[in-house]
């Protein structure tokens, strides 16, 4: 079944309404308020009802990919979106099909601006926050492999010569990659230092 | 452009249907004027403009091909009514 709309006599009666059509729990139900109702004198007279469109909700993963691929749809793009990961880390949608490189952009800017849109959404649709990843083209995995090869090769220079090294500036997620990657290594520390697009990691000697 | 703004913004507000989005500007530079309800600004701009920043990145990959400026900008209805 589609969207239906409810109407009642406040805006809890009408979800109320829609889980019954629906015949599932007032959890379930997303809605958007088309109105809010008042209430009449005395609660009775002269108010408005309010009404609702509602549907039952959707898995975040499912909606998170419904979303991406209507945007891609809405760019003119041939593009498809993928559900990669959906476990309790989080949601992972992969993108693929030809011209990736205007989804990514420079520096993967524009993927991280979707990330950042579509987290918006999925916070406002299920009113808690959501760990969403996207990738393209597997974009992401070779940036993290990349970044994997610089720690290494920085790692090994902090244990051959014994000074510590400054690593270029970078965005938390890729510190991250860079802290996660060196973590087990028993030798080394890493922390960060500076502020905003100047804060680095800086890799030395326990 | 103007329908793919739309659809974010409305699935980022409580209120769809008070967006409304007007296309305008000049031969070399698009403007995307977003409206929204006042109690939905705060989920368009973001917390120091990430979101519409990230509109503006959006928007700008979607228009790559049209080399031409796009520029989003958020118009609360209380600064419309200051007009």
């Amino acid at each position: 079944m589609n969207n239906v709309s409810m109407k009642g006599k406040s805006l809890e009666e009408a979800i109320r309404s829609a889980a019954e059509v629906f015949g599932v729990g007032e959890d379930k139900i997303s809605y958007r308020v088309i109105h809010e109702g008042k209430a009449g004198v005395l609660g009775v007279f002269g108010g408005e009802e309010a009404e609702i469109e509602a549907w039952i909700k959707k898995s975040k993963a499912n909606y998170a990919n419904d979303v991406m691929q209507e945007i891609l749809n809405k760019m003119g793009l041939l593009a498809i979106a993928d559900i990669a990961r959906d476990d309790e880390e989080g949601i992972e949608i992969n993108i693929k099909g030809e011209d990736l490189g205007q989804i990514i952009g420079k520096d993967g800017l524009t993927l991280m601006a979707m990330q950042t849109v579509m987290s918006s959404i999925l916070r406002r649709e299920y009113g808690e926050k959501a760990n969403i990843s996207i990738d393209a083209g597997g974009y992401k995995e070779k940036q993290k492999m990349a970044l994997e090869r610089l720690a290494q090769s920085a790692a090994d220079d902090v244990i051959s010569s014994g000074q510590e090294k400054v690593l270029p500036p970078m965005t938390a997620g890729e510190r991250r990659i860079v802290h996660i990657y060196l973590k087990n290594n028993g030798k080394l520390k890493t922390e960060s230092q500076g502020e905003g697009r100047d804060r680095r990691l800086i890799i030395s000697l326990k | 452009m103007k329908d793919l703004i739309e659809y974010i913004v409305k699935a980022l507000v409580d209120k769809p249907e008070e967006v409304n989005i007007q296309e305008t500007g000049s031969e070399s530079v698009t403007v995307i004027e977003v409206k929204v309800a006042d109690e939905d600004a705060g989920k368009v701009i973001g917390r120091e403009g990430r979101i519409v920043n990230a509109l503006r990145t959006i928007a700008k990959a979607a228009g790559a091909k049209d080399r031409k400026r796009i520029t989003v900008e958020i118009i609360t209805k209380e600064e419309n009514r200051n007009e």
